[in-house]
């Protein structure tokens, strides 16, 4: 199957999974596997439920029905919390906490959750924004900062919590051109360290150069899944062939 | 005798200023204290209307009937249904009574206030302390609270202006407040001219006023710090 190793770790289980909202059926039934180390790009039109795909594995949205497994563990009630320090996420608009520094904003939920203290959060939050090339920003509150800049803090935000898998939610569709190149850039530093990523974009050069899988989503079904080179040059369902038609 | 006269002599006659001050401590007193519980039981309110957990239900339907009861009916009828229904216990002190009725008022009010401040806070705050593992706590406390807050502060004020400005009926039970003293120094025993004391009483009300609104404002511009785009 696609390339993948079997002694591989699998990060993500996800087992028919269906979540509705009042009548609007969003996802009907999605089973998926998330490895250890892989990238999966997931594309698919607007509405088709991509975000709320992501939104309930890490359980911003709750399931209807089915489950969700991290790391072979069914995430319930009583574990979530504990699942989404390991799941980090970045969102299409970026959710820095508006009354906390770039620096509170890096170290709040390590320290609280006791995985750095103090000082070890705040070594860490400099290295990263350093690396950035923000250490001046450290300060600052997001409201002075710029949509690019908020969503590199955004990404070193989750991976202060050294996450197994980081979810990204159109990171880049709510920024001005210019910026979207950085952001770019820092994902795809990440994604080769070894990060396993999931991704929702509409960039289909970048899902093309970084993804290892590519999933499709249509009406809350994956529709077809495969390796980009295949995905992109022999879409298998019409559906997809009409979508890439549109995008490409 | 000219105006100047009178407020001359109501304040070389230390009776007249005694009863001011006295008068105005109860207004003080009433209203620091009503709006201080009214502000924890207006929290509390607002903590249960904007509560996710199914058991919340009930309490939600108690809080919306509390509410709509206390924003219908007048300030004048509470402050009586207390004194004379609830309240009409022998040697009970008048001033734990009034201050539990306006309190009571002012829940209802600033509960609506504060329920309005967090539901102005973007949901992507909350998510983005979800997604990182914090709990409903430590997100209420760290992120919700203070961008509530924020949001809310010249309305509490207005609300802490509205309650100093309403104790004024509690002279209605014969309580001696500011409003009251005014009154009396004014009555036939007295001076026998209500124009010189109720100015003086306007001006101990404005002087409140006008500080807390300073005040108000001071604190408003300290929380705008990270709003700064510099
Ligand atoms: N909180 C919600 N309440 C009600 N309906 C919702 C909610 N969130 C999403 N939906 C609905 O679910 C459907 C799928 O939304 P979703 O955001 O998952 O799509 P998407 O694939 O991410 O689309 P896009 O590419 O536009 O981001 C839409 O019809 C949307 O209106
Ligand atoms: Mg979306």
């Amino acid at each position: 199957m696609q390339g993948r190793k079997f002694d591989q770790n699998i990060e993500i289980s996800v087992r028919g999974l269906k979540k509705s909202f009042g009548e609007n059926k969003v996802l009907n039934g999605i089973d998926f596997d998330l490895y250890d180390g892989e990238k999966v790009v997931v594309l698919g039109p607007s509405g088709s439920g991509k975000s709320t795909f992501l939104r309930c594995i890490n359980r911003l949205e709750e399931p209807t029905s089915g489950e969700v497994f991290f790391e072979n563990t069914l995430i319930s009630d009583t574990n979530v919390r504990e699942m989404r320090a390991k799941i980090g996420m970045v969102f299409q608009h970026f959710n820095l906490i508006n009354n906390l520094t770039v620096m509170e904003n890096l170290t709040l939920a390590p320290v609280k959750l006791k995985k750095f203290s103090e000082d070890e959060a705040s070594k860490k939050a400099r290295g990263l924004l350093k690396h950035i090339g923000l250490s001046a920003k450290a300060d600052a509150y997001p409201a002075s900062l710029s949509g690019g800049q908020k969503q590199r803090v955004a990404i070193i935000r989750a991976l202060m919590m050294d996450p197994e898998v980081l979810l990204f939610d159109e990171p880049t569709s709510a920024l001005d051109p210019e910026s979207i190149g950085d952001v770019l850039d820092l994902i795809h530093e990440v994604v080769d360290k070894g990060m396993t990523t999931m991704i929702v974009t509409h960039e289909m050069n970048f899902a093309r150069e970084i993804a290892s899988r590519v999933v499709f989503i249509d009406h809350g079904r994956i529709i077809e899944e495969g390796e980009p080179a295949e995905f992109f040059s022999r879409p298998k369902t019409p559906r997809v062939k009409e979508f890439l038609d549109k995008v490409l | 005798m000219g105006f100047f006269e009178k407020l001359v002599e109501l304040f070389s006659t230390p009776e007249y200023i005694d009863s001011l001050l006295h008068g105005f401590l109860l207004t003080i007193e009433i209203s620091f204290f009503a709006v201080l519980i009214g502000f924890i039981l207006g929290l509390i309110i607002a903590l249960i209307e904007t509560g996710k957990h199914k058991w919340l239900l009930p309490l939600k339907f108690i809080c919306r009937v509390y509410v709509t009861i206390i924003r219908g009916t007048p300030m004048a009828l509470q402050l009586f249904i207390m004194f004379f229904v609830i309240f009409a216990i022998r040697d009970f002190p008048q001033i734990v009574t009034a201050i539990l009725a306006f309190a009571f008022n002012s829940a209802a009010y600033t509960s609506e206030i504060i329920r309005g401040g967090i539901l102005s806070v973007d949901a992507g705050q909350t998510e983005a302390g979800l997604a990182l593992g914090l709990s409903n706590f430590t997100i209420f406390r760290k992120i919700v609270a203070p961008q509530a807050f924020k949001n809310i502060i010249p309305s509490l004020g207005n609300e802490i202006i509205t309650v100093i400005k309403e104790t004024a009926i509690v002279s209605m039970v014969g309580m001696y407040d500011l409003n009251m003293a005014a009154k009396d120094i004014g009555s036939g025993q007295n001076m026998a001219s209500y124009v010189v004391p109720m100015f003086v009483a306007a001006l101990f009300y404005l002087a409140v006023v006008y500080l807390i609104s300073f005040a108000i404002k001071r604190v408003e511009k300290r929380m705008r710090r990270s709003d700064a785009r510099a």
